[in-house]
């Protein structure tokens, strides 16, 4: 793609979102997500095979019903509000639509088909983009009507997508489904606890895009799409087993990695309302998720996968240079000794 | 039937809204949505938005669908489908009237429909004159609020037209 309409379009993707993020009339969030979703068709569909056509496609369709229904959600809080602003939602029924509408965009259970389909037609990058920068618009506006959401509703959506998040991604060697699965359990995590406290959601969204960008850019530098060519980085850069060992682990909420304090704060927040069960079925499940990273780590950095001989003397072609690879690993596996200084996000 | 026209071209409307999503060949979307664009008009110029209303008909139908005709003329095959053609844009087609239909009579009938909203009747369409905006007329005032304070709709839906055409482009290179 010529370079000065590749930029142009990159940044209509930003300013999609930073227009939903920023306004307050609803009518200008809806033309934030469909500017956003509008310039990111392209982006998905970078390389012109009928899969990428596809993915986009399906990609589409999921989006636009998602901001016609978010419409109906709008004109139906004008009806029984007569007013524009984000504050509250003053009609339940408008409430469960836009709830629905922003899961369908998050890609929350029972509206997750689209994940897997979409990020496995894709490349690695429009991979990263997808599943990193698209959650943070409607993750914004769940925030912002975090008051009005039914609770019910929000948490069978979040139960949902942990158990199918984990659930799902257990048959797949496909990298990109992998990933794709492990956003729908964490999306899953996030807003299981957004009624009880936005403040952690947005915590969980940070690190798991921290996380989620090092796996992609980790999968980028060895150009591996699936766990049998992500078993052959030690021949390559021996070093990228081991981080992709750390990252995986932290991806999986194991302590003393960063990625336990967002599970560790939600199971926290929710046990202080009183519900039980409910975090002990999540953590429960979230073993499912632990269960697929192992069997990554376990192919790529434990064992030697067995491969042919030829394999196992590769040519050292030059490495590609990933500038944010360094920091974002740092960052996504040394966090949790910061956890105290969560108290300044209230 | 003057005091229920709104009703009836809404009925319109969406008659003809399941005309072109029942999927025939473009051309007879185009017809119409030439139809429903009209009469959508008609509704906008019912409630007092004149402006508003020709501004549809001339920038939508004599601009935009135009344009769309133009090239899909130039894309059509040579056996163009149309509603009775095949039997599935058929069924769905009458699948949309028979919704439409029955949902005409449960509000013609009932003397309370409340299906997201309440609305009570077909005289709830009527248009009251409730006389508050007497003076000056609320659409063409909004038109002038949108070049004002609204500047920044007209950038951001500017930019979005820019940017669609720049993306359909992109899109239909297929190289």
């Amino acid at each position: 793609m010529n370079p000065l309409i590749f930029t142009t379009i990159l940044m209509t993707v930003l300013l999609g979102t930073m227009i939903v993020m920023m306004s307050s009339h609803w009518l200008m969030i809806w033309i934030g997500f469909e500017m956003n979703l509008l310039a990111i068709i392209p982006i998905l569909m970078k390389k012109y095979n009928p899969r990428t056509m596809e993915a986009s496609t399906k990609y589409f369709l999921t989006q636009a019903t998602a901001s016609m229904l978010l419409m109906m959600a709008i004109i139906i809080n004008l009806m029984h509000s007569g007013q524009w602003t984000i504050t509250k939602v003053f009609n339940p029924t408008a409430s469960i639509i836009m709830t629905s509408a922003l899961a369908m965009k998050l890609g929350l259970t029972p509206f997750h088909f689209w994940v897997p389909e979409v990020t496995q037609g894709i490349s690695l990058t429009s991979g990263l983009i997808l599943l990193t920068w698209q959650k943070l618009a409607p993750m914004s506006i769940l925030y912002q009507i975090s008051p009005s959401i039914n609770l019910n509703i929000l948490l069978t959506m979040a139960v949902l997508s942990i158990l199918v998040g984990g659930w799902g991604g257990l048959n797949q060697t496909q990298l990109r489904k992998i990933m794709a699965y492990s956003s729908i359990a964490h999306m899953g995590w996030m807003t299981a606890v957004l009624v009880y406290s936005p403040t952690l959601t947005m915590l969980n969204m940070l690190i798991y895009i921290m996380m989620t960008l090092t796996m992609f850019m980790l999968f980028i530098q060895s150009s591996s799409t699936t766990t049998l060519s992500l078993s052959h980085t030690w021949n390559k850069t021996p070093l990228t087993t081991t981080l992709i060992l750390i990252t995986l682990l932290s991806m999986g909420g194991l302590p003393p990695l960063s990625g336990f304090m967002p599970k560790w704060m939600i199971i926290q927040e929710l046990t202080k309302n009183s519900s039980i069960i409910l975090p002990t079925l999540m953590a429960i499940m979230a073993l499912l998720n632990l269960y697929f990273y192992m069997r990554l780590t376990y192919s790529t950095s434990l064992t030697m996968f067995p491969s042919t001989n030829n394999m196992k003397m590769k040519w050292q072609f030059e490495t590609k240079q990933i500038t944010l690879l360094p920091p974002l690993i740092v960052m996504s596996s040394l966090l949790l000794p910061l956890t105290p200084m969560l108290s300044i996000l209230d | 039937m003057m005091t229920y026209i709104v009703f009836i071209l809404s009925v319109i409307f969406v008659v003809s809204f399941v005309g072109f999503s029942s999927k025939p060949s473009p051309i007879y979307g185009g017809l119409v949505l030439i139809v429903s664009g009209g009469v959508g008009c008609g509704i906008i110029v019912n409630f007092g938005g004149s402006f508003l209303g020709l501004m549809v008909f001339l920038i939508y139908l004599g601009g935009m669908l135009v344009v769309f005709g133009y090239t899909t003329a130039m894309a059509t095959e040579q056996y163009p489908e149309v509603w009775v053609s095949n039997t599935t844009v058929m069924g769905v087609f009458l699948l949309g009237l028979l919704m439409e239909v029955m949902l005409v009579l449960y509000v013609l009938k009932s003397e309370e429909v409340g299906v997201v909203f309440k609305f009570s009747g077909v005289g709830d369409w009527a248009i009251y004159d409730t006389g508050d905006s007497g003076v000056f007329s609320e659409e063409i005032m909004g038109v002038a609020a949108l070049y004002s304070y609204g500047a920044w709709v007209v950038i951001v839906t500017g930019w979005s037209l820019l940017v669609g055409v720049l993306v359909i482009l992109e899109v239909t290179r297929g190289d």
